[in-house]
């Protein structure tokens, strides 16, 4: 297959998926004719698909979809309302974007459908006069031709290539050319005798004679004028073909018969591979936990030794597995590369620039999946470097650089990312100059002029609707371009940077993640709650100390060197249910995602991990802020963070991150007002000791609440009817004991404070050490006087002695 | 001798296939529990499995009935509380609370139920339809069964799973 074979086939899987969808959008589109996200995703197909076509020369299907493209874009704008008879008019213009799409893929031309009907119709729609002109379609090419130079010598007893001189060798091919002329025009006669006109015909030939010789075919110029050209001799273009390069094409042409080192494989299968090695991951995680409880528990056991080998060679060698796995999806980014030069040679001429394409790194490697996402987004960043970019050859020359300008194409890898950079020496992007178009178009208020730093304003242009461009044109200028590249790469987890300065050009990095399934996550806790955030999006952690917080405009921020960093507490994000820690400290997460960056307020930092993630399934599907889940080493589930959505929510979120703590801390200091304010749990199994316990606490007159076993205990704790001051704890009792109950308590971070006091009969140190090690404040051994017990409870409740 | 057999083993096939056909036909297999004071059913097929019940993790934005997501063999699945769901106040779980795990098409979820009852057998003529005022598109209810002494809520798993906010 030929680079443009490969490219039209990319095209035509690709603009067969958009066109699917975009049925059923316009459809729903008629019902809600307001819907701005509908019609600008409507809109976005239609340019994705004129893009790649005018870029192929598919010129009818570049006219329709042009004209299609007018229409939406008034629609989009307010300045049309989709009735049903336009919607009929642009439908059919779908169907003829379907059939010609069909033609494209049977005989890679877009030939013999008219289309100037339609397009009268939606010009008219857009308000044009409805004259406009039609292209001829471009000639059917390619496909037919090189199937049949490849058949021909399989015709023939297969001539010996190698062992001819090179005057044989010219006899030879001027003989097959000879023959496939011979066939093409009893084709093309048959083709006529059915009534069908083939247009542009000759050219076929012109086509075909270099493609035969020519070993490495330049990326084949396919009919580049839609208009006819006179016949010109064949036999011409054969005759100047060098004849080294011929002998090298002929035994190509056979390379079928070497050992083959590689073999297909079907992507499910390898879909499913990657599954498998996802629940591997999750499975070692575990096993890497319990490996962990176990060294705690048998400390200074000699199977230990040997537990600990076996779970580090499963565990390094699923780390390798997956990497193993990870590669045989592995693509080179050359593959979409390729297309580019192409690209910004027609481009260049379109529009009278000279630029000089760059590419570096197209050996780098990336998940399948992935490089068919970027593809697109690459497009149109380079279209609007080639637009918006890069200067006229005089401005540039007046402007003291060379007239000719660059682009440059980068991929390289960076840590468990890859980074493709698009620089080029154009205009660079004017700060002012894109506010001043934001504050036009309504995108942003005037307040977040005045604030956006220069990063917020270049992440502009990823806005829908956002354009800088005078006049809409056929390469550029509506306004969607950024946004499907901002849309697509967020779909990839990747960030956006772009880097710019006026006069020296404009410098964008994608920063993408090497594979989707499995990502490298941080941990943070909330509460009793976790949370996995992608390590990528992960710019720093910093602990800070309440103080540090300050509050602009109701909105708290903190000082992160020379940067101001306004933070978001995950609580206020995921509602959790906060009860005041008295903690100093806090942990912030600096999240960055393209030019945005935030301050996360978390209540602890658990660690990195190695995180699957796994969807919620269609019934939770898209909670704002959530990712996704994982499976955590204890069998648990985690939620992702979704850090593209915790931006958008942030801002809206009013910061309570101060506020709230001081209307705790009223809240529970105004809460007690008499003794019985005071609540203490009871627990013990026997009823004679709670019994001795009640009669020595009631005179206080605080509220007591009994539990006869430390499950009944925890159940009470937790169901939050009561808020408990001090809890007595009986250490030996049936389902679950004193120590295990501590244990269970202290795993809560609202009930860190709690005081737990021992009452036991087991005065033994060892008995002593781990209540002290299960959190025990106080160990009050059996048989104690009244009065101890009620000063002890006193002082660990913090009983003000105004009420005794 | 052959043909005969043949003719015989044809017959009772025959007789065989339409026998199950009768049967599948006329009764309906459910498993019945109880939320709060009232016994429902699901068909038995829609059920994956029954199981005690253990940790979640709360997912946030949601209606108090979802109480979150939980772990079944690692493929995340989300809980729901058919308590609330039915209006009825959350209770703590207890030795009697199950986790029953609904499937249909690719849809899973799980549903909290306050107790088991059993599996009932019962005939297709004995189902009426839900009552008038409840029935329409929007009712959860597929029918009500009719056993000697009891009156069983027949519930609509595809309603069940079908997510309402």
């Amino acid at each position: 297959m030929d680079e443009f074979q490969e490219i039209l086939q990319d095209f035509l899987v690709e603009s067969f998926e958009l066109v699917e969808k975009l049925d059923e959008d316009l459809v729903e589109l008629e019902n809600n004719p307001e819907d701005l996200e509908l019609l600008n995703g409507i809109f976005r197909v239609a340019h994705t698909v004129k893009g790649a076509s005018s870029f192929l020369n598919f010129d009818v299907l570049t006219h329709l979809t042009h004209h299609m493209e007018d229409v939406l874009n008034k629609a989009r704008h307010g300045e049309l309302l989709i009735t049903p008879d336009i919607m009929d008019v642009v439908l059919e213009s779908i169907d003829l974007m379907k059939a010609l799409l069909n033609i494209i893929r049977d005989t890679s031309a877009d030939a013999g459908i008219d289309v100037s009907e339609c397009v009268v119709k939606l010009d008219k729609i857009s308000g044009g006069e409805g004259n406009v002109e039609t292209p001829v379609a471009s000639a059917p090419v390619e496909e037919p031709v090189e199937e049949e130079v490849i058949a021909a010598p399989v015709d023939e007893d297969e001539p010996d290539y190698d062992n001819m001189d090179p005057d044989e060798l010219e006899a030879e091919i001027e003989k097959l050319l000879n023959q496939r002329q011979e066939e093409d025009r009893a084709k093309r006669e048959e083709k006529v005798a059915a009534g069908e006109t083939v247009l542009a015909a000759p050219e076929i030939q012109e086509e075909k004679a270099p493609e035969a010789v020519e070993p490495t075919p330049e990326p084949v110029a396919p009919v580049s004028t839609p208009v006819p050209v006179t016949p010109t001799p064949p036999p011409a273009p054969q005759k100047t073909a060098p004849q080294g390069d011929a002998k090298a094409a002929a035994p190509t042409k056979r390379a079928p018969a070497a050992v083959e080192q590689t073999i297909r494989v079907d992507v499910k299968r390898l879909d499913h591979l990657m599954n498998l090695i996802g629940e591997l991951v999750l499975a070692k995680n575990r096993l890497i936990k319990i490996n962990d409880d176990v060294e705690e528990r048998y400390e200074g056991e000699e199977f230990l030794e040997e537990l600990n080998q076996v779970v580090s060679i499963v565990s390094l060698v699923t780390t390798d597995l997956q990497i193993a796995v990870m590669k045989t999806r592995m693509l080179p980014i050359g593959k979409v590369f390729n297309k580019f030069p192409r690209m910004i040679r027609d481009l260049t001429r379109e529009l009278n620039k000279k630029i000089e394409l760059e590419i570096e790194g197209e050996d780098t490697e990336l998940d399948k999946s992935i490089v068919e996402e970027i593809g697109d987004p690459l497009v149109h960043i380079i279209r609007n470097s080639c637009d918006h970019g890069v200067e006229t050859p005089d401005i540039r020359l007046a402007a003291g650089k060379p007239e000719t300008g660059t682009i440059s194409l980068k991929a390289y890898n960076e840590g468990n990312q890859i980074v493709i950079q698009i620089d080029d020496d154009g205009k660079g992007l004017d700060v002012n100059m894109l506010k001043n178009k934001a504050l036009e178009k309504g995108l942003i208020s005037e307040k977040e002029a005045d604030t956006m730093s220069d990063k917020e304003a270049f992440s502009l242009i990823m806005r829908p609707g956002f354009s800088t461009a005078a006049a809409v044109t056929n390469v550029s200028g509506r306004g969607v371009g950024m946004d499907v590249v901002k849309t697509n790469i967020e779909k990839v987890n990747g960030i956006i940077d772009i880097e710019s300065e006026v006069g020296k050009g404009s410098s964008m990095k994608l920063k993408i993640p090497l594979t989707l399934a499995i990502i490298q996550a941080l941990l943070v806790g909330v509460q009793e709650e976790h949370y996995a955030i992608p390590l990528a999006s992960v710019l720093e952690t910093v602990r800070i100390s309440k103080d540090e917080i300050y509050t602009v405009e109701g909105r708290s921020v903190m000082r992160l060197r020379e940067d101001v960093l306004s933070l978001v507490h995950i609580g206020d994000i995921f509602e959790v249910e906060r009860i005041l820690d008295a903690s100093e400290h806090a942990y912030v997460v600096v999240l960055g995602l393209g030019t945005q960056k935030i301050g996360l307020i978390v209540d602890t930092l658990v660690g990195q991990e190695e995180i699957v993630i796994k969807s919620l399934g269609d019934y939770l599907k898209g909670i704002e802020g959530v990712a996704g889940a994982t499976i955590r080493g204890d069998g648990g589930v985690t939620l992702i963070v979704d850090v593209v959505a915790l931006m958008d929510m942030a801002r809206k979120v009013k910061s309570t991150v101060l506020v709230e703590a001081n209307a705790n801390v009223a809240q529970i200091t105004l809460e007690k007002t008499k003794a019985s304010d005071y609540k203490i749990m009871i627990v013990d199994d026997s009823k004679t000791d709670r019994m001795i316990m009640r009669k020595a606490l009631e005179p206080m007159g605080v509220t007591l609440i009994e539990a006869s076993d430390g499950q009944e205990a925890l159940n009470i704790l937790k169901s939050g009817e009561h808020h408990f001051d001090a809890m007595l704890v009986d250490i030996e009792m049936p389902r679950m004991d004193g120590y295990s109950l501590a244990t269970e308590i202290k795993k809560y971070n609202k009930y860190k404070a709690l005081p737990l006091i021992a009452v036991t009969s087991r005065t033994g140190k060892s008995d002593r050490m781990r209540g002290v090690e299960s959190g025990m404040v106080e160990y009050i051994t059996k048989p104690y006087s009244a009065d101890y017990l009620a000063s002890v409870v006193q002082r660990n409740a913090k009983i003000k002695s105004e009420f005794l | 001798m052959s043909d005969k057999l043949k003719q015989i083993i044809n017959k009772q096939g025959e007789q065989q296939s339409t026998d199950t056909l009768d049967q599948s036909d006329d009764i309906v297999q459910l498993v019945g529990f109880i939320i709060g004071e009232e016994e429902y059913a699901v068909p038995i097929l829609a059920i994956q499995e029954i199981i005690k019940p253990f940790s979640w993790t709360r997912v946030p934005q949601v209606p108090p009935y979802v109480l979150g997501v939980f772990n079944l063999r690692g493929s995340v699945i989300p809980l729901i509380d058919l308590r609330v769901q039915f209006g009825l106040p959350a209770k703590n779980h207890n030795e009697e609370t199950r986790f029953f795990v609904l499937k249909q098409g690719d849809e899973v979820a799980g549903f909290v139920i306050d107790r088991l009852t059993a599996a009932i057998r019962i005939k297709k003529a004995n189902i009426g339809p839900a009552p008038d005022t409840i029935s329409g598109d929007d009712t959860m209810i597929d029918g009500v069964g009719k056993q000697e002494d009891r009156i069983i809520t027949i519930l609509k798993v595809d309603k069940l799973l079908e997510r309402d906010f």
